[in-house]
């Protein structure tokens, strides 16, 4: 059996798995067997779990995102030229792109036309970016929550000291009667423009759906449909498939993401389910 | 590796290659520019890649060399220096058992002093700890990305482990928290 002092200098390597086969099983057997190297072994554990369960530390900007999605489907043309590609290939390749210019210009002002016809929008805020970014990669599972709840008043005690500005997510399920329409999931933070964002997940029927808060210093609202409502000015924009409604009040600034139908507005009962509020709801939908 | 399915794999390390970058760089500008960087050289040679190979492992390879590239370009030469007698590091050195009080107390500390103490640690040692701890790889892939053997990877990680836990052990509690 192996003493102590060597079970001791492999325990990294036990711990970071590189110990295989009977290697392996000598050693968990001293642990077994020997109280105080298994105490050593528990308290190295714990120590290297702080900080491997601390990831990921840094999250990748919406922006940066972005950029390497051009980059990989729209490769340069050093790229996409593939080494096969034979001179013929290329030569029509040539005609067809004169070709695609000479019919551009000849509907170039048919297509000024309808585009001064159409409601001009702007493009959609980088906030409403990052929340749909944000939401996409919570749902394919890259986005791991920070804290699980259903409680609203956990979730909002769970911000306190994490995020500059104070979190308070309401709680409209309390009043009797009231049917529960959805299911808070839990929260977590995300990196936007050098500081953190609230993040709170939620689920209604099988929809999911985000909330993302933060500073109305830090995220504006710019972009999109404008719609106002109650005093506030709502801005929608449909990203990647995915409804965004943001908006700004009292000195916060929220997105709501979801892919429920029309504008998403639907997804305001995460915060508005009395039914005195549906006609807060209400100027949301499309006319 | 066909393209599109290097595409979509690519993507889902975004985060990591990015964390790796900041450990590289320490500058989210330069970090970002070097993940634009590191996904241009993996899309040219995803063709070169086996379809068994550690994709996420590979990138780092990648990430890495474009930026010796770039150090070499700007004559500024590798900044992997510095660290205190690493080979003549006795790996026999175990954490101590009276160590406990100093880990409950570590397991309170919150990600962002964690990560303000990864970024305290020589450059040599923070990126082991990133790879090892943060990204999970084993020490012959970290050893591959390093280009050193395995033995080195795994004296370099030792110390770099005491030195965090010295780290942790000497941060206060932070009741602000900024993202880097």
């Amino acid at each position: 059996m192996s003493g102590c002092t060597d079970i001791r200098c492999r325990l990294n390597l036990y711990l970071d798995n590189e110990l295989q086969g009977d290697e392996r099983v000598e050693f968990e057997h001293h642990l077994r067997e020997c109280q105080s190297c298994r105490s050593v072994a528990q308290a190295e554990k714990r120590f290297l779990d702080t900080f491997r369960s601390a990831e990921p530390l840094y999250i990748a900007s919406p922006e940066l995102t972005s950029r390497v999605r051009s980059v990989l489907h729209f490769p340069d043309s050093d790229t996409a030229d593939a080494a096969g590609t034979s001179r013929s290939l290329r030569k029509h390749r040539v005609i067809a792109t004169i070709a695609a210019a000479a019919l551009l210009l000849l509907l170039l002002p048919i297509l000024i036309w309808r585009a001064r016809e159409r409601e001009p929008r702007s493009s959609a805020s980088s906030f409403a970016l990052m929340a749909a970014d944000a939401h996409l990669r919570h749902i394919r599972g890259q986005l791991p929550l920070e804290m699980m709840s259903t409680e609203p008043r956990e979730v909002s005690e769970w911000f306190v000291n994490k995020v500059d500005f104070r979190v308070k997510i309401p709680n409209y399920q309390e009043a009797p009667g009231l049917e529960k329409l959805y299911t808070m999931e839990g929260a977590r933070l995300v990196a936007y423009k050098n500081d953190y964002a609230a993040y709170v997940a939620y689920q209604m029927n099988d929809h999911p759906i985000s909330l993302v808060i933060t500073s109305d210093s830090v995220g504006q609202t710019s972009g999109g449909e404008e719609i106002k409502a109650k005093g506030l000015v709502f801005h929608y924009n449909a990203i990647h498939g995915l409804k965004v409604l943001t908006w700004s009040d009292r000195g916060l600034t929220y997105a709501l993401v979801s892919d429920l139908e029309e504008r998403g507005q639907k997804s305001c009962v995460v915060c508005h389910q009395d039914i005195k509020e549906q006609d807060f709801i209400a100027p949301l939908k499309p006319r | 590796m066909p393209t599109t399915a290097f595409n979509e794999e690519a993507l889902t390390h975004i985060d990591a290659l990015f964390g790796y970058a900041m450990t590289l760089t320490r500058n989210r500008t330069e970090a970002e520019d070097l993940v634009q960087e590191t996904y241009v050289r993996g899309a040219r040679a995803a063709n070169q890649l086996a379809a068994e190979s550690n994709l996420k492992s590979w990138l780092f390879v990648v990430m890495r060399n474009a930026w010796l590239n770039q150090l070499r370009h700007q004559n500024k030469g590798p900044r992997f220096v510095g660290l205190e007698d690493e080979d003549s590091f006795d790996p026999a050195s175990p954490a101590e058992e009276n160590s406990n009080p100093q880990v409950v107390y570590i397991r309170k500390i919150e990600r962002t002093q964690i990560r303000t103490a990864l970024e305290s640690l020589p450059e040599a040692y923070r990126e082991v700890i990133v790879l090892r701890d943060i990204e999970g790889l084993t020490y012959q892939e970290i050893a591959t990305v390093l280009d050193c053997p395995a033995g080195t990877v795994m004296s370099r990680l030792a110390r770099a482990r005491e030195k965090l836990r010295t780290l942790l052990n000497g941060r206060e509690t932070k009741t602000r928290f900024k993202a880097v």
